[in-house]
């Protein structure tokens, strides 16, 4: 049986920042605030987060605040978007270091978020009208662990997301669109958020849960559409949408656990899509928040709903307030 | 990264990276200040925009580019005529032949033909063309199907004329082609209960009842592919179908589907020695269903849970 090279994994997250010969590193700036993300929470859900230079972190996620719209980009100097602005925001939680943010400030990012939300309730990723379900969800997360969610955003924005509820049970990327696990996450997610799961009746969350356990594949991987491949992601856009309708248990554990297992690099660390791919921060993560949800090796318990540790989001209000 | 194979290094392959990378990222480096200094000093020419595209060339995942690409030409819009339009397209689709899944290019793609300056509805008839093709070499692509359902609203807005029947015939040549192309199902689900509620369908009996051929025939074709049940554990339940065939016809039919599946399930017992999950599921839903119409019957459910 395949063991979790923790220490592996740990090592490979702490030399991602050190990368800055390689010319992949200059080509992923546009996500480096999520990489922070992704590799902040890797190792928090290790329990090994004094791995990352607290100071030097938030120093960075600061420099990313951008003072003109009160967004985050993804790297100094880009433009703020909702998907980075989330990202920030999050790591700001996860270091309970928000406080770095004035009520200035804070004003600011609420009001952005809530300036790219549109009439029918949907958001867009920024000033150029990209809609997606993804945008609801980062907008809601985000106000949420700001304590700022109000009426006047949420119930359009629930009204929204059930118009993407589709005839298998599952969501799509806007009103019309296929259903795909990443999409179910977002949106049960945003339900889940603001409260709103009973949106969803017994008839229709069984049918959620049908089409979502039925992404799992022989080789114990999950996809995230009818005849796909496996990715180890959907370890997390799968399970978590699993769990926040209650029906973890409805995937064979053993079997995606082996198939996660099978992806780490054994020799520099890290989880791949699947096994003997190239590695990356995003599958690491993934890979280790499902199985942290299935309660396997011993790692810190992840919140299904906001993917961060627990013990950070047991600390955000609760809408409605 | 997806679908990229684990490489190993050696030291003499890795050093040789290192060399070639350091000239890259100066460059790269170079070329992107510099783009967003022009940018910070509100710098809006026909030269800046030929740097975003070499930019957009190496890194197309780069959104503040995009998005500076599209002030300049907002500032420029007055100047620029038909010719200019028609290349910011091409830009677009050589990007996307390379890249057919990043979001930024299908977006930027889209706006290009909303800012257009040709405003008749011909642009957006001939993107459907092209996204018919796009489709062709990636039946499943999530962005070009997407993208379609936004090009067909944009169509039907300029139009006032649903193009519904148009669709529902291409979602059906689509799973002509592969049973198993589950966007093409998903379309067609989509497209059925709109096109019942407008009235888009004139005879609606036969067309149920053609329906729960062309659903038999797909089983029969390939019995372990989810697509199809899916759709029939939707079909089968949806108001649509009483409505259109009354309950006994209703019944009729479900159970002849029933007897169908019955018969492909023993097929593969014969085959495999295994049965088919996919058949035991969904007779579970017939026979669910068949309950909620108040037939009687022994049930069998307890047999298919057996496994």
């Amino acid at each position: 049986m395949q063991q979790l090279l923790r220490e592996k994994h740990i090592a490979y997250v702490q030399s991602l920042d050190k990368h800055q010969e390689s010319f992949e590193y200059w080509l992923s700036e546009h996500l480096r605030l999520n990489g922070v993300y992704w590799g902040l929470t890797a190792l928090c859900l290790m329990d090994a987060k004094e791995s990352f230079n607290k100071d030097e972190v938030v120093e960075f996620v600061m420099n990313c605040y951008c003072e003109s719209t009160g967004g985050f980009g993804p790297f100094p100097r880009h433009e703020a978007h909702i998907h980075a602005t989330l990202s920030g925001i999050q790591v700001l939680a996860t270091y309970d270091a928000l406080d770095v943010l004035t009520t200035g400030q804070v004003d600011q990012t609420v009001q952005f978020i809530r300036g790219n939300q549109l009439s029918d309730g949907s958001f867009q990723g920024d000033r150029f009208g990209e809609v997606d379900t993804r945008f609801v969800y980062t907008s809601l997360s985000a106000l949420s662990i700001l304590g700022k969610l109000t009426p006047e955003v949420v119930d359009p924005a629930v009204e929204f997301i059930m118009r993407c509820y589709n005839f298998d049970g599952g969501f799509g990327l806007c009103p019309g669109a296929e259903s795909h696990s990443a999409q179910c996450f977002v949106c049960l997610g945003a339900l889940a958020i603001v409260g709103r799961l009973n949106e969803l009746n017994e008839d229709q969350l069984e049918k959620t849960g049908w089409w979502l356990c039925e992404r799992q594949l022989p080789e114990g991987g999950l996809n995230g559409r009818p005849s796909k491949l496996p990715d180890v992601c959907y370890s997390w856009w799968v399970l978590s949408s699993l769990a926040i309708i209650d029906k973890l248990e409805w995937i064979d554990y053993e079997k995606l656990r082996e198939f996660i297992l099978k992806s780490q690099d054994s020799k520099k660390g890290g989880i791949s899509d699947r096994p003997d791919n190239e590695v990356d921060v995003f599958h690491t993560l993934f890979g280790l928040a499902g199985l942290s949800l299935m309660g396997f090796e011993n790692l810190v318990p992840i919140d299904p709903v906001y993917c961060m540790p627990c013990y950070v989001t047991k600390k955000f209000k609760k809408y409605p307030y | 990264m997806h679908g990229v194979k684990r490489k190993q290094w050696t030291q003499e392959l890795l050093k040789q990276k290192r060399e070639q990378d350091r000239k890259r990222i100066i460059q790269y480096r170079g070329l992107v200040d510099k783009i967003l200094d022009f940018r910070d000093a509100k710098v809006y020419n026909l030269g800046v925009l030929k740097e975003t595209t070499q930019l957009l060339r190496i890194n197309p995942e780069y959104n503040a580019g995009w998005n500076y690409r599209r002030d300049i030409i907002t500032h420029l819009s007055l100047e620029l005529n038909q010719e200019f339009w028609e290349e910011e397209l091409a830009f677009s689709m050589a990007l996307l032949k390379d890249y057919p899944k990043v979001y930024w290019i299908w977006n930027h793609r889209k706006w290009t033909l909303e800012n257009h300056v040709d405003k008749s509805v011909k642009i957006w008839l001939r993107e459907l063309a092209i996204v018919s093709k796009l489709l062709q070499m990636d039946a499943r692509n999530f962005h070009g199907w997407h993208y379609r359902r936004i090009l067909v609203t944009k169509i039907e807005e300029r139009t006032g004329q649903s193009r519904a029947k148009e669709e529902l015939q291409y979602a059906v040549d689509n799973t002509n082609k592969n049973i198993s192309n589950y966007s093409a199902w998903h379309h067609k689900a989509t497209l059925i209960p709109k096109m019942f509620e407008k009235n888009e369908i004139k005879d609606k009996k036969k067309f149920i009842q053609d329906e729960f051929a062309y659903v038999t025939n797909a089983i029969y074709t390939d019995a372990e592919d989810q697509s199809v049940w899916f759709y029939i554990e939707w079909f089968v339940k949806n108001h649509i179908v009483i409505d259109a065939l009354g309950r006994d016809e209703l019944i009729q039919r479900l159970q002849e589907l029933q007897k169908n599946i019955l018969t492909i399930n023993e097929d593969d017992v014969l085959f495999s020695g295994k049965q088919n999950n996919w058949c035991l599921k969904v007779l579970i839903v017939l026979e669910d269903v068949q309950r909620n119409l108040g037939v009687l019957f022994t049930p069998c459910s307890h047999e298919y849970l057996k496994e």
